[in-house]
Protein backbone atom coordinates (compact mmCIF):
# COMPACT_ATOMS: atom_id res chain seq x y z
CA UNK A 1 0.00 0.00 0.00
CA UNK A 2 2.87 2.37 0.78
CA UNK A 3 4.11 2.93 -2.79
CA UNK A 4 0.56 3.46 -3.96
CA UNK A 5 0.04 6.20 -1.37
CA UNK A 6 3.11 7.95 -2.73
CA UNK A 7 1.77 7.77 -6.24
CA UNK A 8 -1.51 9.36 -5.20
CA UNK A 9 0.34 12.24 -3.62
CA UNK A 10 2.29 12.84 -6.77
CA UNK A 11 -0.40 12.31 -9.37
CA UNK A 12 -3.93 12.68 -8.04
CA UNK A 13 -5.36 12.75 -11.56
CA UNK A 14 -4.13 9.23 -12.15
CA UNK A 15 -6.54 8.02 -9.48
CA UNK A 16 -9.56 10.01 -10.62
CA UNK A 17 -12.68 8.40 -9.25
CA UNK A 18 -10.97 6.40 -6.51
CA UNK A 19 -12.45 6.66 -3.03
CA UNK A 20 -10.55 5.88 0.13
CA UNK A 21 -12.21 5.86 3.53
CA UNK A 22 -9.76 5.33 6.38
CA UNK A 23 -10.71 4.67 10.01
CA UNK A 24 -13.63 7.04 9.77
CA UNK A 25 -15.81 7.67 12.81
CA UNK A 26 -18.73 9.94 13.52
CA UNK A 27 -19.95 10.89 16.96
CA UNK A 28 -23.07 12.99 17.42
CA UNK A 29 -22.97 15.00 20.61
CA UNK A 30 -26.32 15.45 22.27
CA UNK A 31 -26.96 17.11 25.59
CA UNK A 32 -27.25 13.89 27.56
CA UNK A 33 -24.81 11.61 25.76
CA UNK A 34 -22.56 11.06 22.79
CA UNK A 35 -24.02 8.82 20.11
CA UNK A 36 -21.51 6.86 18.06
CA UNK A 37 -23.01 6.73 14.57
CA UNK A 38 -20.00 5.31 12.78
CA UNK A 39 -16.98 3.54 14.20
CA UNK A 40 -13.72 2.81 12.47
CA UNK A 41 -15.06 2.46 8.95
CA UNK A 42 -12.50 1.79 6.25
CA UNK A 43 -13.12 0.95 2.63
CA UNK A 44 -11.61 1.44 -0.74
CA UNK A 45 -13.48 1.90 -4.00
CA UNK A 46 -11.60 1.54 -7.24
CA UNK A 47 -12.38 3.91 -10.12
CA UNK A 48 -15.41 2.94 -12.18
CA UNK A 49 -16.85 0.49 -9.65
CA UNK A 50 -20.50 0.35 -8.68
CA UNK A 51 -20.62 -0.02 -4.90
CA UNK A 52 -23.81 -0.32 -2.86
CA UNK A 53 -24.07 0.42 0.87
CA UNK A 54 -26.78 -1.48 2.71
CA UNK A 55 -27.65 -1.88 6.36
CA UNK A 56 -30.47 -1.49 8.85
CA UNK A 57 -31.99 1.92 9.51
CA UNK A 58 -29.69 4.06 11.60
CA UNK A 59 -26.52 2.22 10.58
CA UNK A 60 -25.00 5.45 9.34
CA UNK A 61 -24.84 4.55 5.65
CA UNK A 62 -26.36 7.87 4.62
CA UNK A 63 -24.09 9.65 7.08
CA UNK A 64 -21.11 7.99 5.46
CA UNK A 65 -22.33 9.08 2.04
CA UNK A 66 -22.82 12.66 3.26
CA UNK A 67 -19.24 12.66 4.52
CA UNK A 68 -17.99 11.42 1.15
CA UNK A 69 -19.90 14.32 -0.39
CA UNK A 70 -18.21 16.78 1.95
CA UNK A 71 -21.58 17.76 3.40
CA UNK A 72 -20.65 16.60 6.86
CA UNK A 73 -17.31 16.30 8.61
CA UNK A 74 -16.28 13.04 10.22
CA UNK A 75 -15.03 13.19 13.81
CA UNK A 76 -12.23 10.71 13.10
CA UNK A 77 -10.31 9.38 10.11
CA UNK A 78 -9.88 10.63 6.56
CA UNK A 79 -11.78 10.39 3.29
CA UNK A 80 -10.00 10.99 0.02
CA UNK A 81 -11.57 11.15 -3.41
CA UNK A 82 -9.45 11.13 -6.56
CA UNK A 83 -6.43 11.16 -4.28
CA UNK A 84 -7.20 14.33 -2.30
CA UNK A 85 -9.06 14.69 0.99
CA UNK A 86 -12.64 15.88 0.76
CA UNK A 87 -13.26 18.66 3.28
CA UNK A 88 -16.21 20.44 1.71
CA UNK A 89 -18.59 19.84 -1.22
CA UNK A 90 -16.61 19.76 -4.44
CA UNK A 91 -18.89 19.34 -7.47
CA UNK A 92 -15.88 18.91 -9.73
CA UNK A 93 -15.02 15.66 -8.00
CA UNK A 94 -18.34 14.46 -6.60
CA UNK A 95 -21.90 14.64 -7.87
CA UNK A 96 -24.69 13.86 -5.41
CA UNK A 97 -28.17 12.53 -6.15
CA UNK A 98 -30.70 12.79 -3.33
CA UNK A 99 -34.20 11.50 -2.84
CA UNK A 100 -36.96 12.79 -5.07
CA UNK A 101 -37.64 16.02 -3.20
CA UNK A 102 -34.39 17.77 -4.03
CA UNK A 103 -35.25 19.37 -7.39
CA UNK A 104 -36.01 23.08 -7.19
CA UNK A 105 -39.72 23.24 -7.98
CA UNK A 106 -39.57 26.80 -9.35
CA UNK A 107 -37.01 25.90 -12.00
CA UNK A 108 -37.56 23.96 -15.22
CA UNK A 109 -35.79 20.63 -15.67
CA UNK A 110 -33.01 22.22 -17.71
CA UNK A 111 -32.59 25.09 -15.26
CA UNK A 112 -32.34 22.52 -12.48
CA UNK A 113 -29.62 20.67 -14.38
CA UNK A 114 -27.84 23.96 -15.10
CA UNK A 115 -28.02 25.05 -11.47
CA UNK A 116 -24.55 23.84 -10.40
CA UNK A 117 -23.05 25.46 -13.51
CA UNK A 118 -24.91 28.71 -12.87
CA UNK A 119 -23.46 28.77 -9.35
CA UNK A 120 -20.00 28.96 -10.85
CA UNK A 121 -20.85 31.56 -13.47
CA UNK A 122 -20.58 29.32 -16.54
CA UNK A 123 -21.87 31.30 -19.57
CA UNK A 124 -25.47 30.67 -20.53
CA UNK A 125 -24.84 29.05 -23.91
CA UNK A 126 -22.30 26.59 -22.54
CA UNK A 127 -24.59 25.82 -19.62
CA UNK A 128 -27.51 25.09 -21.89
CA UNK A 129 -25.43 22.84 -24.15
CA UNK A 130 -24.14 20.81 -21.21
CA UNK A 131 -27.59 20.51 -19.68
CA UNK A 132 -28.99 19.30 -23.00
CA UNK A 133 -26.29 16.64 -23.21
CA UNK A 134 -26.95 15.51 -19.65
CA UNK A 135 -30.71 15.36 -20.23
CA UNK A 136 -30.16 13.38 -23.41
CA UNK A 137 -27.92 10.96 -21.53
CA UNK A 138 -30.66 10.23 -18.96
CA UNK A 139 -33.30 9.85 -21.68
CA UNK A 140 -35.13 13.14 -21.13
CA UNK A 141 -34.41 14.78 -24.45
CA UNK A 142 -37.19 17.29 -25.13
CA UNK A 143 -38.41 17.52 -21.53
CA UNK A 144 -36.13 20.38 -20.50
CA UNK A 145 -38.88 22.99 -20.37
CA UNK A 146 -41.03 21.08 -17.90
CA UNK A 147 -41.24 22.03 -14.26
CA UNK A 148 -40.72 19.22 -11.73
CA UNK A 149 -44.45 18.99 -10.93
CA UNK A 150 -45.06 18.23 -14.60
CA UNK A 151 -42.78 15.19 -14.45
CA UNK A 152 -43.38 11.70 -13.07
CA UNK A 153 -41.36 10.44 -10.11
CA UNK A 154 -39.00 8.49 -12.33
CA UNK A 155 -38.46 11.46 -14.64
CA UNK A 156 -37.68 13.71 -11.68
CA UNK A 157 -35.04 11.28 -10.55
CA UNK A 158 -33.58 11.25 -14.07
CA UNK A 159 -33.31 15.03 -13.85
CA UNK A 160 -31.50 14.65 -10.51
CA UNK A 161 -29.06 12.22 -12.08
CA UNK A 162 -28.51 14.60 -14.99
CA UNK A 163 -27.84 17.37 -12.49
CA UNK A 164 -25.33 15.16 -10.67
CA UNK A 165 -23.54 14.37 -13.93
CA UNK A 166 -23.61 17.78 -15.61
CA UNK A 167 -20.17 18.81 -14.32
CA UNK A 168 -18.78 15.41 -15.29
CA UNK A 169 -17.39 14.47 -11.86
CA UNK A 170 -15.66 11.08 -11.69
CA UNK A 171 -17.75 10.05 -8.67
CA UNK A 172 -21.51 9.90 -8.32
CA UNK A 173 -22.97 9.45 -4.82
CA UNK A 174 -26.61 8.38 -4.60
CA UNK A 175 -28.61 8.48 -1.37
CA UNK A 176 -31.61 6.15 -1.74
CA UNK A 177 -32.47 7.79 -5.04
CA UNK A 178 -35.28 5.41 -5.93
CA UNK A 179 -36.79 4.95 -2.47
CA UNK A 180 -39.85 7.05 -3.27
CA UNK A 181 -40.64 5.29 -6.54
CA UNK A 182 -43.08 2.46 -7.12
CA UNK A 183 -41.63 -0.98 -7.74
CA UNK A 184 -41.95 -1.07 -11.54
CA UNK A 185 -40.47 2.39 -11.97
CA UNK A 186 -37.73 1.40 -9.58
CA UNK A 187 -36.77 -1.62 -11.69
CA UNK A 188 -36.75 0.48 -14.86
CA UNK A 189 -34.67 3.16 -13.20
CA UNK A 190 -32.20 0.55 -11.98
CA UNK A 191 -31.64 -0.63 -15.55
CA UNK A 192 -31.40 2.98 -16.72
CA UNK A 193 -28.84 3.78 -14.07
CA UNK A 194 -26.74 0.79 -15.10
CA UNK A 195 -26.92 1.95 -18.72
CA UNK A 196 -25.83 5.47 -17.75
CA UNK A 197 -23.09 4.08 -15.53
CA UNK A 198 -21.80 1.86 -18.34
CA UNK A 199 -21.86 4.80 -20.74
CA UNK A 200 -20.02 7.21 -18.45
CA UNK A 201 -17.67 4.96 -16.47
CA UNK A 202 -18.33 6.82 -13.21
CA UNK A 203 -17.55 5.47 -9.78
CA UNK A 204 -20.95 5.06 -8.14
CA UNK A 205 -21.66 4.72 -4.43
CA UNK A 206 -25.31 3.92 -3.92
CA UNK A 207 -27.19 3.73 -0.62
CA UNK A 208 -30.36 1.65 -0.46
CA UNK A 209 -32.68 -0.26 1.83
CA UNK A 210 -33.54 -2.81 -0.83
CA UNK A 211 -31.41 -5.93 -0.83
CA UNK A 212 -32.64 -6.94 -4.28
CA UNK A 213 -31.71 -3.55 -5.67
CA UNK A 214 -28.32 -3.81 -3.96
CA UNK A 215 -27.39 -7.16 -5.51
CA UNK A 216 -28.94 -6.31 -8.88
CA UNK A 217 -26.95 -3.10 -9.33
CA UNK A 218 -23.68 -3.68 -7.57
CA UNK A 219 -20.16 -4.83 -8.34
CA UNK A 220 -19.64 -4.82 -4.58
CA UNK A 221 -22.07 -4.69 -1.69
CA UNK A 222 -20.91 -3.26 1.64
CA UNK A 223 -23.06 -4.36 4.56
CA UNK A 224 -23.16 -2.22 7.67
CA UNK A 225 -24.38 -3.00 11.18
CA UNK A 226 -26.76 -0.97 13.31
CA UNK A 227 -25.45 1.76 15.60
CA UNK A 228 -22.58 2.06 16.00
CA UNK A 229 -22.24 1.62 12.24
CA UNK A 230 -19.46 -0.72 11.23
CA UNK A 231 -18.73 -2.65 8.08
CA UNK A 232 -19.66 -6.28 8.72
CA UNK A 233 -19.31 -7.68 5.23
CA UNK A 234 -17.97 -6.74 1.83
CA UNK A 235 -19.36 -8.91 -0.96
CA UNK A 236 -18.19 -9.15 -4.54
CA UNK A 237 -21.13 -9.64 -6.89
CA UNK A 238 -19.79 -11.80 -9.69
CA UNK A 239 -22.99 -11.88 -11.75
CA UNK A 240 -22.32 -11.07 -15.41
CA UNK A 241 -23.34 -7.78 -16.96
CA UNK A 242 -25.66 -6.64 -18.35
CA UNK A 243 -27.82 -7.72 -15.46
CA UNK A 244 -31.18 -9.15 -16.43
CA UNK A 245 -34.49 -9.66 -14.75
CA UNK A 246 -34.05 -13.46 -14.97
CA UNK A 247 -31.02 -13.31 -12.66
CA UNK A 248 -33.29 -12.21 -9.82
CA UNK A 249 -34.64 -15.74 -9.48
CA UNK A 250 -31.28 -17.47 -9.90
CA UNK A 251 -29.39 -19.30 -7.15
CA UNK A 252 -26.36 -17.00 -7.24
CA UNK A 253 -28.56 -13.98 -6.75
CA UNK A 254 -30.55 -15.61 -3.98
CA UNK A 255 -27.54 -16.73 -1.97
CA UNK A 256 -26.00 -13.25 -2.08
CA UNK A 257 -29.24 -11.70 -0.94
CA UNK A 258 -29.58 -14.27 1.86
CA UNK A 259 -26.07 -13.58 3.05
CA UNK A 260 -26.80 -9.85 3.32
CA UNK A 261 -30.13 -10.49 5.01
CA UNK A 262 -28.54 -12.68 7.69
CA UNK A 263 -26.19 -9.83 8.62
CA UNK A 264 -28.98 -7.33 8.79
CA UNK A 265 -31.30 -9.54 10.79
CA UNK A 266 -28.53 -10.15 13.29
CA UNK A 267 -27.90 -6.50 13.97
CA UNK A 268 -31.46 -5.16 13.71
CA UNK B 1 -64.21 22.58 -16.90
CA UNK B 2 -67.87 23.31 -17.55
CA UNK B 3 -68.59 23.23 -13.81
CA UNK B 4 -65.91 25.86 -13.22
CA UNK B 5 -67.28 28.16 -15.93
CA UNK B 6 -70.80 27.91 -14.58
CA UNK B 7 -69.52 28.67 -11.07
CA UNK B 8 -67.81 31.73 -12.47
CA UNK B 9 -70.90 32.93 -14.33
CA UNK B 10 -72.94 32.23 -11.23
CA UNK B 11 -70.62 34.54 -9.32
CA UNK B 12 -71.15 37.26 -11.92
CA UNK B 13 -74.89 36.72 -11.75
CA UNK B 14 -74.86 37.13 -7.98
CA UNK B 15 -72.86 40.35 -8.22
CA UNK B 16 -75.14 41.73 -10.93
CA UNK B 17 -78.18 40.70 -8.89
CA UNK B 18 -76.89 42.49 -5.79
CA UNK B 19 -76.18 45.63 -7.82
CA UNK B 20 -79.67 45.50 -9.27
CA UNK B 21 -81.17 45.05 -5.80
CA UNK B 22 -79.12 47.99 -4.55
CA UNK B 23 -80.77 50.14 -7.18
CA UNK B 24 -84.28 48.68 -7.03
CA UNK B 25 -84.98 48.16 -3.32
CA UNK B 26 -84.48 51.80 -2.25
CA UNK B 27 -86.29 53.06 -5.37
CA UNK B 28 -89.28 50.87 -4.65
CA UNK B 29 -89.34 52.32 -1.15
CA UNK B 30 -88.71 48.94 0.49
CA UNK B 31 -85.59 50.33 2.19
CA UNK B 32 -85.46 53.98 3.36
CA UNK B 33 -82.90 56.02 1.42
CA UNK B 34 -81.31 56.99 4.75
CA UNK B 35 -80.34 53.37 5.40
CA UNK B 36 -79.41 52.47 1.84
CA UNK B 37 -79.41 55.13 -0.86
CA UNK B 38 -79.92 53.74 -4.34
CA UNK B 39 -76.85 53.06 -6.46
CA UNK B 40 -77.70 55.90 -8.84
CA UNK B 41 -78.03 58.54 -6.11
CA UNK B 42 -74.75 57.25 -4.60
CA UNK B 43 -72.98 57.62 -7.93
CA UNK B 44 -74.48 61.05 -8.49
CA UNK B 45 -73.34 62.17 -5.04
CA UNK B 46 -69.84 60.93 -5.77
CA UNK B 47 -69.80 62.52 -9.21
CA UNK B 48 -70.97 65.97 -8.08
CA UNK B 49 -68.25 66.08 -5.45
CA UNK B 50 -65.67 64.23 -7.54
CA UNK B 51 -62.96 66.75 -6.64
CA UNK B 52 -63.42 66.19 -2.94
CA UNK B 53 -63.43 62.41 -3.32
CA UNK B 54 -60.45 62.52 -5.64
CA UNK B 55 -58.45 64.45 -3.09
CA UNK B 56 -59.55 62.08 -0.33
CA UNK B 57 -58.61 59.07 -2.46
CA UNK B 58 -55.18 60.57 -3.12
CA UNK B 59 -54.59 61.03 0.62
CA UNK B 60 -55.77 57.51 1.43
CA UNK B 61 -53.78 55.95 -1.40
CA UNK B 62 -50.64 57.75 -0.28
CA UNK B 63 -51.12 56.49 3.28
CA UNK B 64 -51.83 52.95 2.07
CA UNK B 65 -48.80 52.80 -0.20
CA UNK B 66 -46.39 54.13 2.42
CA UNK B 67 -47.85 51.87 5.12
CA UNK B 68 -47.57 48.85 2.83
CA UNK B 69 -43.94 49.63 2.14
CA UNK B 70 -43.28 49.72 5.88
CA UNK B 71 -45.48 46.78 6.80
CA UNK B 72 -44.36 44.50 3.98
CA UNK B 73 -40.73 45.54 3.85
CA UNK B 74 -40.31 45.39 7.61
CA UNK B 75 -42.44 42.27 7.92
CA UNK B 76 -40.46 40.36 5.29
CA UNK B 77 -37.10 41.50 6.65
CA UNK B 78 -37.85 40.72 10.28
CA UNK B 79 -39.74 37.55 9.36
CA UNK B 80 -36.72 36.33 7.42
CA UNK B 81 -34.43 36.99 10.38
CA UNK B 82 -36.78 35.44 12.90
CA UNK B 83 -37.50 32.48 10.63
CA UNK B 84 -33.90 31.62 9.89
CA UNK B 85 -32.30 32.07 13.30
CA UNK B 86 -33.47 29.89 16.18
CA UNK B 87 -32.69 32.27 19.04
CA UNK B 88 -34.75 35.27 17.88
CA UNK B 89 -37.48 32.83 17.02
CA UNK B 90 -37.68 31.53 20.58
CA UNK B 91 -37.50 35.07 21.97
CA UNK B 92 -39.84 36.90 19.66
CA UNK B 93 -42.39 34.47 18.23
CA UNK B 94 -44.43 33.92 21.43
CA UNK B 95 -44.60 37.68 21.99
CA UNK B 96 -45.66 38.36 18.43
CA UNK B 97 -48.25 35.61 18.45
CA UNK B 98 -49.94 36.88 21.61
CA UNK B 99 -49.70 40.47 20.38
CA UNK B 100 -51.60 39.35 17.32
CA UNK B 101 -54.74 38.84 19.41
CA UNK B 102 -54.67 42.36 20.88
CA UNK B 103 -57.00 44.83 19.09
CA UNK B 104 -54.26 47.22 18.05
CA UNK B 105 -56.74 49.96 17.36
CA UNK B 106 -56.55 50.83 21.06
CA UNK B 107 -53.09 52.22 20.28
CA UNK B 108 -54.36 54.64 17.67
CA UNK B 109 -55.32 57.47 20.06
CA UNK B 110 -51.79 57.26 21.45
CA UNK B 111 -50.35 57.63 17.96
CA UNK B 112 -52.42 60.76 17.35
CA UNK B 113 -50.95 62.23 20.54
CA UNK B 114 -47.44 61.38 19.40
CA UNK B 115 -47.72 62.11 15.69
CA UNK B 116 -50.72 64.41 15.27
CA UNK B 117 -53.91 63.80 13.32
CA UNK B 118 -52.27 63.97 9.88
CA UNK B 119 -51.08 61.12 7.67
CA UNK B 120 -48.22 60.18 10.00
CA UNK B 121 -50.39 58.65 12.70
CA UNK B 122 -52.38 56.69 10.09
CA UNK B 123 -49.23 55.38 8.50
CA UNK B 124 -47.77 54.36 11.85
CA UNK B 125 -50.94 52.57 12.89
CA UNK B 126 -51.60 50.82 9.57
CA UNK B 127 -47.95 49.78 9.25
CA UNK B 128 -47.99 48.03 12.59
CA UNK B 129 -51.39 46.57 11.85
CA UNK B 130 -50.25 45.00 8.55
CA UNK B 131 -46.74 44.18 9.74
CA UNK B 132 -47.58 41.28 12.04
CA UNK B 133 -49.20 38.84 9.59
CA UNK B 134 -46.55 39.58 6.95
CA UNK B 135 -43.81 38.86 9.45
CA UNK B 136 -45.47 35.69 10.75
CA UNK B 137 -46.03 34.38 7.22
CA UNK B 138 -42.46 35.11 6.16
CA UNK B 139 -41.05 33.43 9.25
CA UNK B 140 -43.26 30.40 8.60
CA UNK B 141 -42.30 30.39 4.92
CA UNK B 142 -38.60 30.30 5.72
CA UNK B 143 -38.98 27.69 8.42
CA UNK B 144 -40.86 25.32 6.15
CA UNK B 145 -38.28 25.28 3.34
CA UNK B 146 -37.40 21.68 2.57
CA UNK B 147 -33.94 21.14 4.12
CA UNK B 148 -33.17 18.69 1.28
CA UNK B 149 -33.15 21.63 -1.14
CA UNK B 150 -30.55 23.45 0.91
CA UNK B 151 -28.49 20.29 1.27
CA UNK B 152 -28.66 19.71 -2.50
CA UNK B 153 -27.58 23.31 -3.15
CA UNK B 154 -24.68 22.89 -0.74
CA UNK B 155 -23.60 19.67 -2.46
CA UNK B 156 -23.37 21.64 -5.69
CA UNK B 157 -21.04 24.11 -4.04
CA UNK B 158 -23.51 26.94 -3.32
CA UNK B 159 -22.16 29.58 -0.95
CA UNK B 160 -24.29 31.04 1.83
CA UNK B 161 -25.33 34.05 -0.25
CA UNK B 162 -26.06 31.86 -3.28
CA UNK B 163 -28.26 29.67 -1.13
CA UNK B 164 -30.11 32.75 0.12
CA UNK B 165 -30.69 34.25 -3.32
CA UNK B 166 -31.22 31.09 -5.35
CA UNK B 167 -32.94 28.77 -2.87
CA UNK B 168 -34.30 30.40 0.27
CA UNK B 169 -35.92 33.44 -1.35
CA UNK B 170 -37.62 31.63 -4.26
CA UNK B 171 -38.74 28.84 -1.95
CA UNK B 172 -40.29 31.32 0.50
CA UNK B 173 -42.08 33.44 -2.10
CA UNK B 174 -45.47 31.65 -2.07
CA UNK B 175 -45.81 31.85 1.71
CA UNK B 176 -44.60 35.44 1.79
CA UNK B 177 -47.17 36.36 -0.86
CA UNK B 178 -49.99 34.90 1.19
CA UNK B 179 -48.69 36.98 4.10
CA UNK B 180 -48.67 40.07 1.90
CA UNK B 181 -52.26 39.40 0.92
CA UNK B 182 -53.38 39.42 4.55
CA UNK B 183 -50.98 42.16 5.60
CA UNK B 184 -51.93 44.42 2.71
CA UNK B 185 -55.63 43.99 3.38
CA UNK B 186 -55.06 44.90 7.02
CA UNK B 187 -53.11 48.00 5.94
CA UNK B 188 -56.17 49.20 4.01
CA UNK B 189 -58.37 48.47 7.02
CA UNK B 190 -55.93 50.26 9.31
CA UNK B 191 -55.75 53.39 7.17
CA UNK B 192 -59.50 53.71 6.64
CA UNK B 193 -60.41 52.95 10.26
CA UNK B 194 -57.91 55.44 11.62
CA UNK B 195 -59.16 58.06 9.18
CA UNK B 196 -62.67 57.47 10.45
CA UNK B 197 -61.64 57.81 14.08
CA UNK B 198 -59.55 60.97 14.31
CA UNK B 199 -58.39 62.81 11.20
CA UNK B 200 -58.78 65.70 8.78
CA UNK B 201 -58.53 64.02 5.37
CA UNK B 202 -58.97 60.78 3.45
CA UNK B 203 -61.88 58.59 2.43
CA UNK B 204 -62.47 57.35 5.97
CA UNK B 205 -62.68 60.96 7.12
CA UNK B 206 -65.25 61.76 4.40
CA UNK B 207 -67.37 58.74 5.28
CA UNK B 208 -67.30 59.67 8.92
CA UNK B 209 -68.09 63.37 8.28
CA UNK B 210 -71.02 62.70 5.94
CA UNK B 211 -72.36 60.16 8.40
CA UNK B 212 -72.61 62.82 11.13
CA UNK B 213 -74.78 64.94 8.85
CA UNK B 214 -76.82 61.88 7.77
CA UNK B 215 -75.91 62.31 4.09
CA UNK B 216 -76.22 58.65 3.11
CA UNK B 217 -75.46 58.93 -0.64
CA UNK B 218 -72.13 60.62 0.15
CA UNK B 219 -71.35 58.00 2.83
CA UNK B 220 -71.94 55.19 0.37
CA UNK B 221 -69.91 56.91 -2.33
CA UNK B 222 -66.96 56.70 0.10
CA UNK B 223 -67.77 53.07 0.89
CA UNK B 224 -67.77 52.31 -2.82
CA UNK B 225 -64.32 53.89 -3.20
CA UNK B 226 -62.89 51.75 -0.37
CA UNK B 227 -64.43 48.72 -2.03
CA UNK B 228 -62.66 49.53 -5.29
CA UNK B 229 -59.42 50.09 -3.43
CA UNK B 230 -59.65 46.62 -1.88
CA UNK B 231 -60.59 44.97 -5.19
CA UNK B 232 -57.71 46.74 -6.91
CA UNK B 233 -55.28 45.56 -4.26
CA UNK B 234 -56.53 42.00 -4.60
CA UNK B 235 -56.04 42.14 -8.36
CA UNK B 236 -52.46 43.33 -7.95
CA UNK B 237 -51.65 40.53 -5.49
CA UNK B 238 -53.21 37.98 -7.82
CA UNK B 239 -51.15 39.27 -10.69
CA UNK B 240 -47.96 38.97 -8.64
CA UNK B 241 -48.92 35.48 -7.50
CA UNK B 242 -49.53 34.45 -11.08
CA UNK B 243 -46.09 35.74 -12.05
CA UNK B 244 -44.13 34.38 -9.12
CA UNK B 245 -45.69 31.10 -8.20
CA UNK B 246 -46.32 29.28 -11.46
CA UNK B 247 -44.42 26.34 -10.08
CA UNK B 248 -46.70 25.73 -7.15
CA UNK B 249 -48.49 22.44 -7.45
CA UNK B 250 -52.08 22.36 -6.37
CA UNK B 251 -52.82 25.61 -8.14
CA UNK B 252 -55.21 25.49 -11.03
CA UNK B 253 -52.38 25.98 -13.50
CA UNK B 254 -50.43 23.16 -11.87
CA UNK B 255 -53.30 20.72 -12.19
CA UNK B 256 -53.79 21.53 -15.85
CA UNK B 257 -50.11 20.92 -16.45
CA UNK B 258 -50.24 17.60 -14.60
CA UNK B 259 -52.77 16.37 -17.14
CA UNK B 260 -50.40 17.28 -19.94
CA UNK B 261 -47.56 15.50 -18.17
CA UNK B 262 -49.54 12.27 -17.89
CA UNK B 263 -50.31 12.29 -21.60
CA UNK B 264 -46.72 12.87 -22.62
CA UNK B 265 -45.04 10.46 -20.29
CA UNK B 266 -44.40 7.43 -22.46
CA UNK B 267 -40.74 7.97 -23.41
CA UNK B 268 -39.53 7.82 -19.80
CA UNK B 269 -40.66 5.29 -17.22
Amino acid sequence: MQPLANVTQLKPAARAGAIEVKNVGQVFKTRSQDVVALEDVSLEVKPGRFVVLVGPSGCGKSTLLMMMAGLRQQTAGTITISGAPILQPDPDRVGVVFQEASLFPWLTAEDNVEFPLALRGVPKAERRAKAQDALKLVGLDGFGRRHPHELSGGMKQRVSIARGLVQDPPVLLMDEPFAALDEQTRMTMGDELLRIWAATGKTVVFVTHSLTEAVYLADEVIVMSARPGRIVDHLQVQLPRPRTYEMLSGDAFGSLRDRIWRHIRKSA
Amino acid sequence: MSARISAKSLRYLIVIGLIALWELLPRAGLIPELFLPSLSSTLIAGWTDAGEYGHALAVTLYEVVVSMAFACGGGILLGAIVGSLPRPRILIMPMVSSLYAVPLVILYPVFTVWLGIGSESKIAFASIYGFLPTMLATAAGIQTIDPQLLLAARSMGATLSQRLVRVIIPAAIPTVLSGLRVGGALVIVGVVVSEMLISSAGIGYLISRYRTILDSPHVFAGVLLVLFLAIGFNAVIRWIEGKAAIWQTGTRAGQANDEIAVNAMQPAT
